[in-house]
């Protein structure tokens, strides 16, 4: 990789500063350093936030929870609230990476990690995304990539906590410009859709502080599969999220990751399903006012069947 | 004629392996641990191009870095590059950054080819662009051919016909390529990740113009290897240069990028398969047409890409056969052997051939096997390895299992070669004190080989195996073999029984012990004085054979929703003559069944059409199996000892894809006819997958 500086952070009002000439912020480092390693990523300066006060908090409360950006992705896996209260959630956590490498990584990282495509992650192609002027991936071997953009590049998002926060309409706050913002994750990620060049919505020197998880929807669950049992990356998943009363869904959120730039939904399907009950052909129905727009390119057509089997199984796992 | 003692303490018994502490307290020392006085890091620069003409390269911007102290091309002067990752040039630095900073600072000249091929079936075509300007992509088609096919088509009461597909399978040996390597004017020594030491001294002392016996190679451990590790190699020959040039000590190992590159491969194989039986099922007549890829061809720079053929029709003997094979050449990197070459893919094809036709003649897949497989100890293995799986309680007419989820079983059988090096040889050190030292000019590249040794010498000798002291890895040894092929048990058993038996008779000799064996070693080691034996000995016929069989079930479970496969349990049969160490043997088909396993569902080089990269030269996107995809394996080994030993390591791996792939198909009854067997191909078979969408623009 190439010579950067390195600074830790104290405060926050200290860290956009020290990052503000090309900097990067730096915490569990699984994304951002095998992107320098390749060369895909060039940082002047690498801030260490894993010393900024407060933030790897996970706090229970009765509306909602707040989940500091550092807590790593094994505590939200090993969180016995979590697995209670946000059972999708601790499931999404699970599927992360290996044991090893949840240890290490955190919430804002797996949120804000970049692409796992695998033209944008190679050393020598300068794809649409690296701000090249061609999707290779369009013409390519696409079997990884995205049904739905809202642009030419194709690559979907792939963090598992992105999809499953969706579902429950969580939200993030982030430091921008010495305040604090609040984005939903559509927010946080809607410029992937429309800009090639974007991985999510944060501009150079945002920091995500935490992540606000309402409570309100009780049921939550979360499935992905990929070609292998362990370690892989999702070819799809799902998250879904619901208060479930009378047997009657409410407020149901379903979210898909892997195959689109944004954790994918909706608000059809999910108003669809608001009040219904939970049976074959309901849990079907949904799945494909989910799918209706799909775009199935040359190699990714397997994930149409695939996304429509974890939306209704998933959203069966919800009847508890 | 020589034999095997019939009654053994170690030899058939389970025996730990007498290295076990070294390697899991780290103290082992691989290739890439040498820590030789002063040396500095090497690394290689490599093609951005898949084809192009190389007009310049300016070093000089590499040599200014700090702490680079030298820089070489591969080659002077314009030369023509025909795959991305092709060795251009090579630095040796004191630090691993310094070197990623000289490649990076190295200044290539070139005149990039408008177009090349990285796709078998376009480089088919007859206005593919040329890989070699001189001739057609397609080597002239091997024919084989006997009987009257034809004819002998319209005589079968059934004939299937299909199209089976292998991928390019990259070695990925947990150690990559490489070594150290100190050129002084002593000599050359290389610490060499490799299968054959030999091969190492004897290709460095030809490229770089030295006498044998001024180059020396070692290998004290080694991470693997399946058949690419023979030979200096291009990474070889770079380091002894850097080391020439820098006037210290070089290490040169390859990263997992380029592994992917430039270091061998499996050919991919494209097999349309046509066979047909008579009524009672007996195998009638056999055609097949086969093409695949060993990259711009196997071995150096072989034109047309030669290398790609497989047998056909395999292990079965059919009265008419028409086989007709082309090598294509890509713009890729040459295939190199690869663990039982040529016979996966086969395995993979006529296996899954011979179930499709027993499906449509309502045949149990195993009866059609009994029935037409010429080995009587593989038959024999089938009838074991049913009784052990359970094959007739769990075999279902395919798709006959029930629900979403479906179950499935399959089997498959693999034959192999083997046989040991008559030129194999060995010295024997016996000390006074009782030490007995072994040394041998073989490899130990991590199937137990030091360990074996300590067996035969510890039966032999009457002593334990932990009490032999076993030299092996270094030239400077009496010669032994390469290990290919599933040879180096067999070489070196037959002379390490030799040596230890000439050393006992000469002890006895000298010693007046009738018997030192055993309980008298030590009091007849001590009548030696002050000066110990050496002795020398040399492989014997009539202790080894070749020829080995084996037979693998596989038990499946399929989810017809999401195309994921899991495989639940396989069953081997295996036989290798005489077992030497039953733990080390079970090891050796442990570790085939889960490579096959890999090829059936995971494992594929992918290429980019428009750039010529390799896209998945990573463990993130070539798919390996973790132990969380590894199912319960059942390994059975039948003991020969009346056939002395044969090696198991490469026929261990040849049916486990052809047996998982017909698990799959029994359990949808469809087919996936393509490796691997991938979510989104399980369901394409399915007839699940809709159609792209028009435009993709």
């Amino acid at each position: 990789m190439k010579a950067f500086e390195y600074a830790t952070a104290r405060s926050l009002d200290s860290a956009p500063q020290l990052a503000t000439d090309n900097g990067h912020y730096f915490a569990g480092g699984n994304d951002l350093l095998g992107r320098m390693k390749d060369y895909i990523t060039d940082a002047k300066i690498l801030v260490n936030i894993k010393s900024l006060p407060g933030l790897d908090q996970i706090e229970s409360g009765r509306d909602h929870w707040t989940l500091g950006a550092l807590v790593t992705i094994a505590q939200i896996e090993n969180h016995p609230g979590i697995k209670k209260v946000f059972p999708g959630l601790h499931e999404a956590a699970a599927e992360v990476g290996s044991q090893q490498i949840r240890n290490v990584a955190t919430l804002g990282g797996n949120l804000a990690q970049h692409s796992r495509c695998w033209y944008y992650r190679h050393r020598d192609i300068v794809c649409l995304k690296k701000g090249g002027d061609t999707c290779y991936a369009r013409h390519g071997d696409n079997r990884y990539h995205s049904l739905f953009t809202g642009n030419t590049c194709i690559s979907p998002v792939v963090s598992n906590l992105g999809t499953a926060l969706a579902a429950l309409d969580a939200t993030a706050i982030v430091r921008r410009s010495g305040k604090e913002a609040r984005l939903s994750m559509s927010e946080l990620y809607h410029r992937a859709w429309e800009n090639p060049l974007a991985h999510n919505s944060l501009d150079p020197g945002d920091l995500i502080l935490k992540v606000e998880i309402p409570t309100a929807r009780g049921r939550s669950a979360y499935l992905q599969v990929s070609d292998k049992h362990a370690f892989d990356w999702a070819l799809v998943s799902c998250a879904v999220a619901a208060q479930v009363s009378g047997g009657r869904l409410r407020r149901p959120r379903v979210a898909l990751g892997c195959i689109s730039p944004v954790p994918y939904q909706v608000e059809a399907a999910n108003d669809f399903l608001d009040g219904k009950t939970l049976d074959e052909a309901t849990v079907s129905k949904a799945a494909d006012l989910v799918l209706a727009n799909a775009q199935p390119l040359e190699f990714n057509g397997y994930k149409v069947p695939l996304a429509h089997a974890l939306i209704r199984r998933a959203l069966l796992k919800l009847k508890g | 004629m020589p034999s095997w003692p019939s009654e053994t303490k170690y030899i058939s018994h389970d025996v730990l392996r007498i290295d076990a502490p070294e390697k899991v307290s780290g103290r082992a020392r691989y290739a890439s641990d040498i820590q030789a006085n002063g040396w500095l890091y090497g690394m290689i620069l490599r093609s951005k191009w898949p084809a192009a003409t190389i007009t310049k390269i300016n070093l000089e911007p590499a040599l200014k870095i700090p702490g680079i102290k030298a820089a070489i091309t591969v080659q002077d002067g314009e030369r023509t590059i025909r795959f991305y990752g092709e060795e251009l040039a090579a630095v040796a630095g004191a630090t691993k950054q310094a070197c990623l900073d000289a490649l990076r600072a190295i200044q290539v000249e070139a005149r990039p080819k408008p177009s090349f091929v990285v796709n078998e079936d376009i480089a088919k075509a007859q206005d593919a662009p040329r890989v070699w300007e001189d001739s057609p992509n397609t080597t002239t088609p091997q024919v084989h051919e006997h009987g009257d096919v034809d004819k002998a088509f319209g005589e079968c009461a059934a004939v299937s016909e299909g199209f089976y597909t292998t991928p390019v399978q990259l070695h990925n040996a947990m150690e990559t390529h490489g070594s150290t390597v100190s050129w002084t004017d002593d000599g050359v020594t290389a610490w060499a990740s490799t299968q054959g030491i030999a091969s190492v001294r004897d290709g460095l002392a030809g490229a770089l113009r030295l006498d044998h016996s001024r180059v020396r190679a070692i290998t004290e451990y080694m991470g693997g290897g399946f058949g690419a590790k023979f030979g200096a190699g291009v990474e070889g020959v770079l380091a002894a240069r850097l080391s020439q040039a820098a006037k210290a000590p070089v290490r040169l190992m390859l990263t997992r990028f380029d592994e992917a590159l430039a270091v061998g491969n499996r050919p991919s194989s494209f097999q349309r398969i046509k066979i047909g039986a008579k009524a009672d099922g007996t195998l009638h007549a056999f055609q097949m047409d086969n093409y695949g890829t060993p990259g711009i061809g196997a071995g150096a720079a072989t034109a047309g890409g030669g290398g790609a053929e497989i047998p056909a029709p395999y292990i079965y003997r059919v009265p008419n056969v028409r086989v007709k094979q082309v090598g294509v050449a890509v713009n890729a990197g040459s295939a190199r052997a690869f663990r039982a070459p040529g016979r996966p893919p086969a395995s993979f094809g006529i296996e899954s051939a011979l179930d499709d036709l027993a499906t449509k003649m309502g045949m149990d897949p195993l009866e059609l096997r009994l029935k037409n497989d010429p080995s009587e100890i593989r038959r024999r293995e089938y009838k074991l390895g049913a009784e052990k799986f359970g094959w007739k309680q769990k075999y279902k007419k395919p798709g006959g299992s029930p629900g979403i989820v479906k179950t499935g079983v399959g089997c498959g059988g693999s034959e192999w070669g083997g046989g040991g090096s008559r030129y194999t040889q060995a010295e024997a050190q016996i000390n006074p004190d009782g030490s007995v030292e072994l040394r041998l000019g073989v490899q130990d590249i991590g199937t137990g080989t030091r360990t074996v040794i300590a067996v035969v010498a510890a039966e032999m000798l009457g002593l334990k195996p932990e009490q032999i002291t076993v030299k092996v890895g270094d030239t400077q040894y009496p010669p032994g073999p390469g290990s290919g092929g599933s040879t180096t048990c067999a070489s070196v058993s037959p002379t390490v029984y030799d040596v230890c038996n000439n050393a006992l008779a000469e002890l006895q000799k000298r010693t007046g012990v009738a018997d030192a064996r055993g309980d008298n070693w030590f009091a007849a080691c001590k009548k030696l004085g002050v000066t110990p034996l050496v002795v020398q000995g040399k492989w014997q016929d009539g202790l080894s054979s070749s020829g080995t069989g084996g037979v693998q079930f596989a038990e499946v479970e399929v989810d017809t929703e999401t195309g994921l496969v899991t495989v639940k349990k396989i069953t081997a049969v295996h036989d290798c003559g005489l077992i030497v160490d039953k733990l080390t043997a079970e090891s050796q088909i442990n570790g085939g069944i889960i490579m096959g396993m890999g090829y059936a569902l995971y494992e594929e080089r992918v290429m980019d059409n428009l750039s010529g990269v390799v896209l998945n030269p990573n463990f993130e996107t070539y798919k390996l199996p973790n132990i969380a995809d590894v199912p319960d394996i059942d390994v059975i080994l039948l003991n020969m000892p009346e056939r002395g030993v044969i090696g198991i390591g490469e026929p261990a791996t040849i049916p486990a894809a052809a047996a998982i792939g017909n698990a799959v198909a029994n359990a949808l009854g469809v087919r996936v006819g393509s490796l691997p067997i991938t979510p989104a191909k399980v369901l394409a078979a399915l007839g699940k997958v809709p159609k792209p969408v028009a435009s993709a623009t």
